[in-house]
């Protein structure tokens, strides 16, 4: 199996003292799912950011689809891989300004130089296979939340990424709009789609994840397949955690 | 290699910049000495021997250029803060009248604003210079060929065509950037205060107004620098401003460069004037806000 | 449905009541209103009617819209100002021709080129002199000309002040600070007198380009300054999406910053543009013959001394509707954007 992402000791510390990235080591191979979970601050956002250079990092050592990165942010390396690693971001971030199959076939025209009629019968099987193929000609904002986070699915799948990156992607949307986009990412990872997934999602993790990654403050407390991290968690802290998104969810 | 770049690029644009205005230069100096002017400014101590109709300190034809432009400058303030005090005080009654309740005056006020915006200052103007002063002189207001006579104060007809055409004009705006604060302030104030049982009128100015002010201080430090900007135009009424001075100045002398310097020199101070002016209103205004 | 009308009309009678006449002191503030209305109203019926002599206007018509333009050559602006005319109706009453509006804007471009072919000559036309252009097909040329040239410059002055690079980012501040800084006249009177100056023996620029370069270096200035505005309020998190595409910093201007704060902006800038046309008039003080200038001229004229009242408010009345067909394409302009509205 191949390795996607090879994290070594990723250290990023924002103000003196406060560390948003502590010594962070991870593998993701070819075809997983890893599902990042962690408090809110516990830096799993900027974790998932340095794996296509939105963060830098101070110290360490980043291998995404075998380019290195280090600390100096070379700006041509981050570039390549960001034409083969997709993102989703919490608030979907579409293009307001261009109708849907616009915001799907800009990135493919213009960074891959493919023609644009190619572009739009990708955008458009794309967009049919997220369901929202009827809204093509319309605008972001005419598009309910959950429509619209498919829509951003599927223009990070527009440049055939060898990597989908899912930051939140859930976290904005109504509660009975998240089903149709989790659904839309479960078929996606049947696919074979590598993904990185930092999510509050209990459900998705125990059935789509292969590894589940919990931080706080900054550092990696456990990684563990899902049977075992939901079940028997080997860490107090992952524990505690899990033990309060449960009551959230049952108060709910 | 990135820093690199970036240090190559913003060299090469400057290069490029100062080369292009130093061949502008180059063209200028030897247009110049061509013309035999050359440039410098101890012309600006000579007599100016041009006469001036309005002198707000004395001033004979035998004074320097340099008292003919003081002179100038003082007018302008002159008309500035006169312009200011009567557009200020036209343009929040309008600016009331056009968010109030009263329709039928909402829609005098709204004819009022379209017609001074849409159409251009200079020819508003010229209208109360030629219709407004000169046209009715002989038979509305008995006005003598010195202006009108003000408790003792006697204010000459370019003066006062230009006093009525600036604050006018910039009422009409100073009605929308008041309008605008007042809109600004939530519906749930004006509700508010009417529970409380307060007059319209009085919770209006105690009330809402208050709220609007930091979002119309703003506005109206713009609409008062325009003002000062447009006053420039009395030169199209013949009053002798800072612009016209400098304007009668060139024609005398040919001095076009010197003069253009002048005139940006004494508009960047008039800039700073009404600006830190203003920057010092809107800090008592938080300063109270807060004690309150 | 009768009966629906009339429930409305006495609902509607209520309610100026109650707005109008609710208490002694409102009625007696609206009977005075529409007294004065009424009075102004009349007067002004009078006087357009029976008082005013209207010669001074209907026998210049000719030299109002095209100045000094040879009368057998006027034929050409009138035609580029009756096409303006037809392109603004058709950009109103939005086309049914797919392609027509397609190609809107490219027509509204176009019109330009065709303006200046049309008042220059040449190719198959006789050529004619700028001296001879004038009226309002001189105040139209210069507002155009002007806004079209400011919006590239606005934009590039825009992207420098929000640049990275220091040098580059002080230089454009400077310019547009010091631009806004200094009254408009001043400006002109640069374009006219100061920039011959600045040109080597033997180049000269044409008096109306000069004033199209002067306006087009005030305009941006405050263009750019609108266009600042939009750019800022653009959330960053519309960059991170597009450099997650892997798009690089032009691609991220060109289709992302620009289209989107020229959107956000368009209400200012729209109102730029009517800004300029009724500022070309100043150009009527430094030795142009257009709208107002041409006003001026007739004045001059021993026959028709001392009518200024009607030669103003004829002139007032021009440049009302001009500014008002402005305002309503402007305000159609935004309406259309906002159907796709940005939802930040």
């Amino acid at each position: 199996m191949e390795p996607i992402v090879i994290a070594k000791n990723l250290t990023k510390s924002f103000t003196k003292g406060l560390r948003a990235l502590d010594n962070v080591s991870l593998t993701v191979n070819q075809g997983k799912v890893l599902v990042v979970m962690g408090p809110s601050g516990s830096g799993k956002s900027t974790l998932i950011r340095t794996f296509n250079g939105l963060e830098t990092f101070d110290k360490g050592e980043l291998n995404v689809l075998g380019i290195k990165v280090d600390s100096t942010h070379d700006e041509r390396k981050i570039q390549k891989i960001r034409r083969r690693v997709g993102m989703v971001f919490q608030q979907f971030n579409l293009f307001p300004h261009l109708s849907i199959l616009e915001n799907i076939t800009l990135a493919p025209v213009q960074v891959q130089k493919r023609r644009q009629i190619e572009a739009e019968e990708y955008g458009m099987y794309l967009l049919s296979q997220m369901g929202v193929d009827s809204h093509a000609k319309k605008y972001p904002s005419q598009l309910s939340g959950g429509e619209q986070q498919r829509v951003a699915i599927a223009r990070a799948l527009a440049l055939k990424p060898e990597l989908l990156l899912f930051d939140e992607p859930t976290s904005a949307l109504d509660p009975e709009r998240i089903k149709e986009v989790l659904d839309a990412m479960r078929r996606l990872a049947e696919q074979g789609m590598t993904m990185i997934v930092v999510t509050h999602e209990i459900g998705f993790a125990k059935d789509v994840s292969d590894q589940v990654l919990f931080m706080d403050s900054g550092k990696v407390i456990e990684t563990s397949p899902p049977n075992i991290f939901f079940s028997n968690a080997k860490n107090e802290r992952s524990r505690k955690f899990l033990n309060q998104l449960d009551n959230h969810y049952s108060e709910s | 290699m990135k820093i690199n770049q970036k240090i190559f690029l913003q060299f090469g644009i400057c290069v490029i910049f100062f080369g292009l205005i130093g061949i502008l230069i180059n063209n200028l100096t030897i247009n110049l000495t061509r013309t035999g002017l050359g440039f410098n400014f101890s012309w600006l101590f000579k007599p100016a021997s041009f006469a001036l109709a309005e002198h707000p300190l004395p001033y004979t034809s035998s004074d320097s250029y340099a008292w003919a432009l003081f002179i100038g400058w003082l007018n302008s303030l002159k008309v500035i803060a006169s312009s200011l005090i009567l557009a200020t005080f036209l343009g929040t009654l309008i600016g009331f009248t056009r968010a109030g309740k009263n329709s039928l005056l909402g829609l005098i006020s709204a004819g009022y604003i379209t017609i001074i915006r849409q159409t251009p200052l200079l020819l508003q103007l010229m209208f109360w210079y030629f219709v407004g002063f000169l046209g009715l002189k002989d038979n509305i207001f008995n006005i003598s060929n010195q202006g009108i006579e003000f408790s003792g104060l006697i204010f000459s007809s370019e003066f006062l065509a230009l006093l009525l055409g600036l604050s006018i004009f910039t009422s009409a705006y100073i009605a929308e950037v008041i309008r605008g604060g007042i809109l600004s302030v939530p519906r749930g104030q004006w509700e508010a205060f009417r529970s409380l049982g307060l007059s319209e009128r009085k919770g209006l100015i105690s009330i809402i107004l208050p709220q609007a002010l930091p979002a119309i201080i703003p506005g109206l430090t713009s609409q008062y620098l325009n003002l000062a900007k447009n006053s420039t135009l009395a030169i199209a009424v013949g009053y002798s401003d800072i612009y016209a001075i400098n304007d009668t100045i060139i024609n005398q002398t040919g001095r076009a460069i010197e003069c253009f310097i002048i005139l940006l020199v004494s508009f960047l101070l008039l800039n700073l004037l009404i600006t830190n002016t203003m920057e010092f209103i809107n800090r008592l205004i938080l300063k109270s806000r807060k004690y309150s | 449905m009768f009966k629906i009308n009339i429930n409305s009309i006495i609902f509607i009678f209520k309610n100026l009541k109650k707005t109008f006449f609710s208490n002694l002191f409102n009625t007696i503030i609206t009977l005075l209103i529409i007294l004065f209305i009424s009075a102004a109203c009349f007067n002004t019926f009078a006087w357009l009617m029976f008082k005013a002599n209207w010669k001074v206007v209907l026998s210049n018509l000719p030299l109002y819209a095209f100045g000094s333009f040879p009368p057998n050559e006027q034929w050409r602006p009138a035609t580029w100002i009756i096409t303006l005319l037809i392109l603004s109706i058709f950009t109103l009453c939005g086309p049914e021709w797919k392609w027509l509006r397609k190609n809107l804007l490219k027509a509204w471009v176009g019109t330009i080129p065709l303006g200046i072919y049309l008042l220059y000559g040449g190719f198959g036309l006789s050529p004619i002199m700028s001296r001879h252009w004038g009226g309002l097909t001189l105040t139209i040329l210069l507002t155009v000309c002007s806004s079209l040239l400011s919006l590239p410059f606005g934009i590039l002055l825009a992207l420098c002040r929000q640049s990275s690079l220091p040098l580059i980012q002080k230089l454009s501040s400077i310019y547009i600070d010091v631009m806004r800084a200094i009254p408009l006249i001043a400006v002109l009177f640069f374009g006219q007198l100061l920039i011959p100056l600045f040109l080597p023996l033997g180049i000269e620029i044409d008096r109306v380009w000069r004033a199209v370069f002067a306006f087009t270096l005030f305009v941006s200035a405050y263009i750019a300054e609108d266009i600042r505005g939009g750019l800022q309020s653009i959330p960053n998190t519309q960059v991170e999406a597009a450099n997650s595409l892997g798009l690089n910093q032009y691609q991220v201007i060109q289709f992302i910053l620009i289209p989107q704060a020229l959107r956000i902006a368009l209400p200012a800038l729209t109102n730029q543009s009517i800004g300029l046309f009724q500022n070309t008039s100043l150009m009527a003080i430094l030795g142009l013959v257009e709208l107002l200038g041409v006003g001026r001229s007739i004045l001059a004229n021993p026959e028709f001394i001392g009518q200024y009242i009607e030669v103003y408010v004829w002139l007032a009345c021009v440049y009302w509707i001009v500014c008002t067909i402005m305002a309503v394409l402007a305000r159609h302009l935004e309406q259309r954007m906002t159907i796709n509205k940005a939802n930040f």
